[in-house]
């Protein structure tokens, strides 16, 4: 299984620009698995991910909408994008600007049907 | 010349309105000998500038209408007259986005001004690629788009029809909380600055935007909204709301 997760992430990374990518499980904050991510903390990021995803989950539920199954946050100096894989699980990946962000969303995407 | 005491002030000078008058008689060059003369003791008076860039624009000087119209926006960011003026010479220069973002920031101000309502539609109807089904009504609860300021409370807009006021202040106060939480991840993760968070769910996609000094700006739409396009929506709503905020302090 984790060999296959793997494989996943390295397709993900393989989109020029992208930094690192991730299976992280959001209900606990962990790292399941990781690509590239030598130049980011994967602790960090889970984390991070983790709180961003609660956060938006309670703005959703004002609305009222359904939970978030997708985050793009863009930044000036880089973009982070996490689609829902498997609850809990979420793909998440970090890339630099002029990353093509279109196609690392829809490869995603179509990645995380794959994870389960 | 030194400006007036404020307690000698009356609450409208007196320029004002004979300046008006004179204008409206064909009187030009009177009517800008007692403006100047006037803002020489009120250099702060929006109206005043105003006044001076309408007669200018009667005068036919484009370039001395625009410089007091700018000078009237200096003193009141928001000023409804000196954002129609200008809105009026960026389309007569067929700067139809210029005048589209002037006007917008007029209705936000003003959003019940039938003739500023119509001279937008006018602007749009000319502008080719006009977004013609995206109105943007940053006072109106319907439109879908919510401004709230830093500490969360809802500033001006709502959630879309059929929503209630108390949901629009709900969102607002949780909107506040993630953008501060986007503000932190993206920091730490080394991405900047947030320029915007987009949450995508079953049945919508929301766009987060910051809008200074601290505020937020949340767009809601249906899951069939193109991305690119409601955060194209939301970062022109966030300018607009950003001088819009300006114009109130």
């Amino acid at each position: 299984m984790l060999a296959r997760w793997e494989g996943l992430l390295r397709e993900v990374i393989a989109i020029p620009g992208v930094r690192g990518a991730a299976l992280v499980s959001v209900d606990d904050g962990l790292v399941v698995a990781e690509a590239a991510m030598d130049q980011l903390d994967g602790a960090d990021v889970a984390a991070l991910l983790a709180a961003l995803v609660s956060r938006a989950a309670r703005v959703t539920r004002t609305l009222p909408a359904a939970p978030p199954r997708m985050l793009h946050l863009a930044g000036d100096a880089g973009t982070l994008v996490a689609v829902l894989a498997e609850s809990p699980l979420w793909l998440v990946a970090l890339a630099e600007p002029g990353a093509e962000v279109g196609r690392l969303r829809v490869l995603l995407g179509d990645l995380a049907g794959a994870v389960a | 010349m030194t400006e007036l005491p404020r307690s000698s002030r009356p609450a409208t000078p007196a320029f004002l309105d004979l300046g008006e008058r004179l204008r409206q008689r064909g009187q030009l060059e009177a009517a800008a000998t007692v403006t100047v003369a006037g803002l020489g003791h009120y250099p702060t008076l929006a109206a005043g500038h105003d006044l001076l860039g309408r007669i200018r624009a009667d005068q036919g000087n484009d370039a001395a209408s625009e410089e007091a119209w700018r000078a009237a926006i200096a003193c009141e960011p928001a000023h409804v007259g000196a954002l129609k003026g200008l809105a009026f010479l960026a389309f007569r220069a067929h700067d139809f986005a210029a005048a589209e973002r002037h006007l917008e920031t007029a209705v936000a101000r003003a959003p019940h001004d039938a003739s500023l309502l119509a001279a937008l539609d006018r602007v749009r109807a000319a502008r080719p690629s006009a977004p013609v089904d995206e109105s943007l009504r940053l006072d109106d609860p319907a439109s879908g788009m919510l401004l709230c300021d830093a500490d969360g409370m809802r500033v001006s807009g709502g959630l879309g029809q059929d929503r209630t006021a108390a949901a629009a202040d709900a969102a607002a106060a949780e909107t506040t909380g993630l953008l501060r939480e986007a503000v932190r991840s993206a920091r730490l993760l080394g991405l900047g600055g947030v320029k915007h968070l987009v949450v995508e769910t079953a049945d919508a996609r929301l766009a987060v935007v910051p809008v200074r000094p601290g505020a937020a700006l949340l767009a809601v739409r249906g899951i069939t909204t193109p991305v690119g396009r409601l955060v194209a929506t939301a970062q022109r709503s966030a300018a607009v709301a950003e001088r819009w905020i300006e114009g109130l302090q």
